[in-house]
């Protein structure tokens, strides 16, 4: 019997490529030289990577290829009344922000006037006009061998390019929200952003993905990160996709020294949505907190993968993700600290906990040390049970319904997270929605109590 | 004061002290695999056709798979070709008392401190010698037979106990398992077969002494332990092996069955030759161990001190079929120099209320590589299960590293899995404290190291136990701040 050798990357889709000969002309930017060689040059190399099987260690929680190896059609433009949006726009009155519909920038909704001097905020589509080799530039530095960052630069459309001077502390909290419709035929878009912090700058960002509609789309977006030394960025991310959309997220980034990065993520719904951090930490004084927050139920997957590289020392990172997993929900977090030599005075901790509430869920955890040097304090923790049936058996002797009962410690396990965010309005907007979900016979009062004890 | 780095570079620089290679006569296959030489080995052990077949099949398999290559460890290619499949020490007839052996496999015993005569009387543990590829003799046989229980090498059981080789072999590791595991199946040359009858405990140690003597060999064996309901044994293994700025391979496959009730304790402390300092030679040792649980109530224990070895890669795993069955993994990994160990467990739950425990210290120093790899994956079926995982690194020196990669998987809403892992150094404040009472560096060194091991030290039966902390002193000799 011979064994046959199962593969590790499958040929996309064959519309890729018609998609790509279609659009490449109409795409941002494809009037210049270099920014057009450059899509080129990340389309041949998302061919040559092929889509991801399980058989590739990165992918090995996750089947991607079911719902990013099919044919799929870039976003139309597509009309939606301001009432649909209205809930996502965070942020309070001052706020600024680009709001995408399908990759494509809302300018009736967005609010980008009244910024100081030197601060840029613009959609990518700007950029590719104002500083088409300034993006060129930026969209070939990436290459991190993964194939959805190929196919983003490929098809980069919506997106933004933000960049703050050095010394300047943006006071108003800035939104990018990328809203998908999806349709018959499932609905793809690319949304690239830029965001550069100067020396001491700061800043306070919403990132914002929400599905509305009931069609198939894939959102494939791509962060690229670059804080200078001092620098400050708070980093909320609320992810609402719906029942038929899927995300997959990559954030890539450099942090100087003394650099402060703070991200907090929450995700409810979504088929299949891939969380992927890439941080690299170049200097010392560095201060880096990941958290997150997924609740998967039937028919979604959360699937989170950090990186974070130590390459110099006597800077600290925290990684702190949970899951809750319901019915046939399915979790996965594969994180990894990664210590270069002569990174000492490292100070790193990871953290993964996982409710597992169904016994048709499914729980994957991986997190992964590598460490080549001596004098560093690197720990990790997973764990995976049960809600404990002490506090269950406290609330129901106190009258609670079961159901209600349950909700509460399923909110007080991920409201840990949903604290850790830094804007009021996201909070709210990530409570309100884990609140709903949780359902399970939460009467009005009940959430309001529990929101009230949250606040 | 010398500083912690200097301890550690003195300790670094020992050498290996079983690196002598014993002028014995051999018989011995001309180097290459293909399907005559796996006929003629057969041939030679004089097997039934079900067994070559058995062989054959594995080689088919095996020349069909790719060399993995997901692992940490780093490893030039092995040319298949260029090994030879079967060596043996020389001998008219297997000798019929233990006088008989060749006395120049008995200095050899010897030198390693190991005299089989003694060994025999004063410590009373029965012991499988394997000498390359065959065994040479096992002690203590009578005494164990009146008992029912069968220990003996794996040629002796393929003809006197064909029924239950046949049953089992390949029953946990099956031929096309992995690369290594389908290399050993089609080629294995001997080993150690144990079968415990029911409700028997087993009076005394089991033990195997692996040697690899032959330079151009392999060392393949199988070794294959079956305890029977009610049953109790417990079965240490040893292995040196010679100089030689060659790499050899040792490709193993242990089996583990245990039925209801049954517990096997199965203790390795493996100190092939690692290589010298600058990672020339050394044994490449890639070894698939497996044991099932498959009654209930059952308990599979491994304990390893893995100090030698140019590269260990090795993940010794529990099925947890049966009900209530116990699987538990202890393990110490010592590297130094070059050396590069990738090792861990797999445990995987089916069974209800199924428990299992790993506690996993990884100690680097010089420029070596220390990984910890495990899986827990916990089936749907699994209800209850509990799993414990616990593993530590030190790293001893800046250039060498230490990584964890633990995979868990869970299905079952019921089951609770916890997973820690830290790492440390030896910091100049312990070693200061214990050289301001008097302790010299390098003794200073051994206290720490073995404090940090001491729950595994602590499973290894008496007679390693000993044994093992020597070997920790001496792996890390030269090399400790």
């Amino acid at each position: 019997m011979l064994a046959v050798k199962r593969t590790r990357r499958l040929d996309p889709d064959p519309a890729f490529t018609a998609a790509f000969r279609e659009l490449a002309p109409r795409l941002p930017g494809s009037a210049n030289e270099p920014l057009a060689r450059i899509r080129e040059e990340g389309f041949a190399r998302f061919l040559a990577l092929g889509i991801p099987t399980q058989r590739d260690e990165a992918w090995k929680f996750t089947n991607v290829a079911r719902i990013a190896n099919r044919p799929m059609r870039p976003a139309t433009a597509t009309e939606l009344p301001l009432d649909r949006v209205l809930p996502y726009l965070l942020g309070g009155p001052r706020a600024r922000r680009l709001v995408f519909v399908d990759g494509r920038l809302q300018p009736q909704w967005s609010h980008t006037g009244g910024l100081p001097q030197g601060v840029i905020v613009e959609s990518l589509a700007r950029a590719a006009e104002t500083r088409p080799l300034a993006l060129a530039e930026a969209l070939g530095e990436l290459d991190d061998g993964r194939s959805f960052t190929a196919l983003n630069t490929a098809f980069a459309d919506g997106g933004a390019w933000i960049e703050l001077p050095a010394g300047l502390a943006l006071e108003a909290p800035l939104q990018l929200l990328f809203v998908t419709t999806g349709g018959e035929v499932p609905v793809m878009s690319h949304p690239r952003c830029v965001l550069r912090l100067g020396d001491g700058a700061s800043l306070t960002l919403l990132e914002t993905h929400v599905g509305l509609g009931e069609g198939a789309a894939l959102t494939n977006a791509v962060l690229q990160l670059a804080l200078r030394p001092g620098a400050r960025l708070e980093h909320d991310r609320i992810q609402l996709p719906a029942a038929q959309g899927s995300l997959l997220a990559k954030i890539d980034g450099s942090l100087g020294a003394g650099a402060r990065y703070r991200q907090t993520t929450v995700l409810l719904g979504g088929a299949l949505v891939r969380n992927e951090h890439e941080l690299r930490i170049d200097g010392p004084g560095v201060d880096c907190l990941l958290s997150g927050v997924a609740v998967p139920g039937t028919g979604e997957q959360s699937d989170i993968v950090v990186r974070i590289h130590h390459r110099a020392g006597g800077s600290h990172s925290d990684q702190y993700f949970k899951h809750v997993v319901e019915d046939r929900g399915h979790a996965a977090f594969a994180g990894k600290i990664v210590v270069h030599p002569g990174a000492q005075k490292t100070n790193a901790y990871q953290k993964n906990d996982n409710l597992l509430l169904s016994d048709d869920g499914e729980v994957d955890t991986k997190p992964e040390l590598e460490i080549y040097a001596d004098d560093v304090k690197c720990s990790h923790g997973a764990t995976c049970g049960e809600l404990d049936a002490g506090a269950l058996f406290y609330l129901r002797s106190r009258g609670i319904a079961r159901q209600a009962a349950r909700a509460i410690l399923v909110h007080a396990f991920a409201a840990e997270v949903i604290g850790r965010l830094a804007d009021p309005t996201a909070r709210a907007l990530a409570e309100t929605r884990l609140v709903a979900r949780l359902g399970g016979g939460l009467d009005g009062a009940l959430v309001e109590t529990v929101l009230g004890e949250a606040a | 004061m010398a500083t912690a780095f200097d301890t550690v570079k003195d300790y670094t620089e020992a050498e290996y002290k079983y690196g002598f290679v014993t002028p014995v006569e051999e018989d011995r296959f001309p180097p290459g695999l293909n399907e005559e030489v796996v006929r003629r080995l057969s041939a030679k052990k004089e097997e039934p056709a079900w067994l070559t077949e058995w062989r054959l099949a594995a080689l088919r398999r095996f020349l069909s798979m790719e060399v993995p290559d997901w692992q940490k460890v780093r490893f030039a290619p092995i040319d298949f070709q260029a090994i030879s499949y079967y060596a043996a020490p020389r001998q008219k007839e297997r000798p019929k008392s233990l006088d008989e052996i060749d006395p120049e496999i008995r200095r050899t015993y010897d030198k390693l401190g190991i005299p089989i005569r003694e060994q025999e009387i004063l410590a009373g543990v029965a012991v499988d010698y394997v000498f390359d590829s065959v065994s040479v003799a096992t002690t203590f046989k009578r005494k164990l037979e009146q008992l029912g229980v069968i220990f003996c090498s794996m040629s002796e059981a393929v003809r006197e106990h064909p029924e239950l080789v046949r049953k089992y072999l390949g029953s946990v590791v099956p031929p096309g398992d992995n690369f290594f595991a389908a290399l050993n199946s089609a080629v294995f040359s001997d080993g150690s077969f144990v079968y415990v009858p029911k409700g028997v405990r087993c009076p005394m140690e089991l033990s195997t002494y692996f040697r690899i003597n032959a330079a151009g060999t392999g060392q393949f064996e199988r070794t294959l332990i079956i305890a029977d309901e009610g049953s109790y044994v417990s079965y240490l293994e040893g292995c040196t092996a010679p100089m030689r700025d060659e790499n050899q391979l040792h490709a193993a496959v242990v089996e583990l069955v245990a039925l209801d009730d049954a517990e096997i304790k199965y203790s390795t402390v493996q100190n092939w030759y690692p290589g010298d300092k600058e990672g020339r030679g050394g044994i490449y040792n890639f070894v698939t161990k497996r044991g099932a649980c498959r009654g209930k109530r059952s308990k599979i224990s491994w304990t390893q001190v893995e100090t030698g070895s140019a590269i260990t890669w090795k993940y010794p795993s529990c099925i947890l079929q049966g009900d209530d069955s116990v699987g538990e993994f202890y393990s110490v990994a010592v590297t130094n120099h070059r050396q590069q160990a990738d090792t861990g467990t797999k445990m995987i739950h089916i069974g209800k209320r199924t428990r299992s425990r790993i506690v996993s210290k990884g100690i680097s120093a010089g420029r070596s590589d220390n990984t910890y790899r495990g899986l827990v994956r916990i089936l749907k079926s699994a209800e209850g299960a509990r799993n414990h995982t616990q593993c530590d690194s030190m790293l001893i020196g800046d250039r060498c590293g230490a990584h964890t990669v633990p995979y868990i998987e869970v299905q079952n809403k019921t089951a609770r899995c916890e997973h820690e892992a830290t790492t440390s150094k030896i910091s100049e404040d312990q070693l200061f404290y214990c050289r301001q009472r008097g302790i010299s560096e390098e003794d200073a060194v051994a206290l720490i190291v073995n404090g940090f091991c001491r729950e595994v030290m602590n499973e290894l039966p008496m007679e390693f136990a000993v044994e093992a902390r020597k070997l920790l002193g001496i792996s890390l000799e030269g090399s400790v701040g």
